[in-house]
């Protein structure tokens, strides 16, 4: 991090300005060329968001859970996975958020209600509320390790619930549709625009989500090292008076 | 940062005070007890959210006149609205059901289109409260050159039909 004076690098503000051009271009194919669903009309315009939100907390939480695992499993268990893993719970937290909003608009004006108690939503709210819990248990304190340990471990249970979150609809009986692209019959039922559309808003929030963790995972390093920092003057500061 | 060893050696000088983080321990309370509603929530109400037309009085849990939801898809033509209510039929696997729903359903409620009615059966027909609209996982654009206005209204039924 030397001669830096943030979190970003040449190669992460490269990387952003391809998100804004990304987004850009999702948000003109998804207002703009994609045309109307026959039944929905223009609501069907969530889905650009919807979708990908959703499916960026999967990446998000797959990776906090690899990241937890490797740090447990390996020999010298650096920080950096277990920060890795932190920045992308954190993410993924916003994007499940981001998704059950959405989901919510959407389904005032097509189901008529803004939440029911299905498997869908209700296996989604499990999930948001887990990873709050996951955010809560790594600012419990402690010392670094012991941290990095305890939400390893519970991040390793809580990707358990992504299986159960995408495969509810065809598991129980749901108001929520069975997924439209990643079904079990392998079987696409969206129109070319609109899935070129939701492709598109897959790739754009991937990307989005890869430079959020780039630039997280950097400022909770600088936090841990400014908090270890605070502990090496006052054990100083102990030495000196013990000294004198 | 506190280091507590220091208050040892103060003849007189109070014990340290642990500062407990009460903010992360109330939010992992809060997500427990959220965590233990919404396991609540499913086994009461998500598990086999609804019933399916044809097994009314035929499954445990479809039967007699308890509260229920009832699944089917709006038969074409059977949408008749009057006196501050709507009157339809489900169709479900060659099971009709009239359904004497309270009001202007919501959402994209039309014919041809799946939808869960909230309700208790009366005198044979169901009488409704609540309707949702089941969307069904097929997007289909409207297209003007090739769904033209005279066989949209069936395009979109064979679709949602499948």
């Amino acid at each position: 991090m030397a001669g830096q004076s943030g979190t970003g690098t040449s190669a992460t503000r490269r990387l952003g300005i391809l998100v804004i051009l990304m987004l850009a271009t999702l948000a003109l194919c998804g207002l703009w060329f994609s045309a109307e669903d026959v039944v929905q009309g223009s609501t069907v315009r969530i889905m650009y968001i919807h979708v990908p939100s959703i499916w960026t907390a999967y990446i998000a939480f797959g990776l906090t859970a690899l990241c937890s695992g490797v740090y447990l499993s390996g020999k010298n268990r650096s920080l950096s996975w277990d920060r890795v893993a932190g920045a992308a719970g954190e993410i993924g937290v916003l994007f499940v958020a981001v998704s059950l909003v959405t989901g919510s608009m959407w389904g005032r004006l097509t189901w008529g209600t803004y939440w029911v108690w299905d498997a869908r939503l209700t296996s989604t709210a499990f999930l948001f509320i887990t990873y709050v819990g996951y955010l809560a248990v790594r600012q419990l304190g402690g010392t670094h390790r012991q941290r990095a340990r305890r939400s390893s471990v519970l991040a390793l249970l809580a990707i358990l619930e992504i299986p159960l979150v995408h495969f509810s609809v065809t598991l129980w009986r749901s108001l929520h549709q069975e997924a439209s692209v990643a079904n079990p019959n392998a079987k696409v039922e969206l129109d070319g625009l609109m899935l070129f559309s939701l492709f598109l808003g897959l790739v754009a929030f991937t990307m989005l989500f890869v430079w959020l963790v780039l630039h997280r995972q950097r400022a909770m390093m600088l936090e841990d090292a400014f908090s270890d920092r605070g502990l090496d003057v006052a054990i100083t500061a102990r030495r000196n008076e013990a000294g004198a | 940062m506190d280091l507590t060893p220091r208050t040892a050696t103060e003849p007189g000088a109070q014990p340290p005070v642990r500062k407990r983080r009460w903010l992360p321990i109330l939010i992992v309370v809060a997500a427990l007890l959220g965590g233990g509603v919404i396991v609540t929530q499913f086994l009461t109400s998500a598990i086999d959210y609804y019933c399916n037309v044809d097994e009314i009085g035929v499954r445990p849990g479809c039967e007699g006149e308890r509260r229920m939801r009832v699944q089917g898809v709006v038969e074409q033509s059977s949408i008749k609205q009057g006196d501050g209510g709507t009157t339809f039929v489900l169709d479900f696997n060659k099971k009709t059901l009239k359904v004497a729903y309270s009001g202007d359903p919501g959402g994209v409620f039309q014919e041809c289109i799946p939808v869960i009615a909230h309700g208790r059966m009366v005198n044979g027909v169901f009488e409704s409260d609540r309707i949702e609209v089941k969307h069904s996982n097929q997007y289909v654009e409207k297209n003007a050159t090739r769904i033209d206005e005279s066989n949209k209204e069936a395009a979109a039924c064979s679709v949602l039909k499948g």
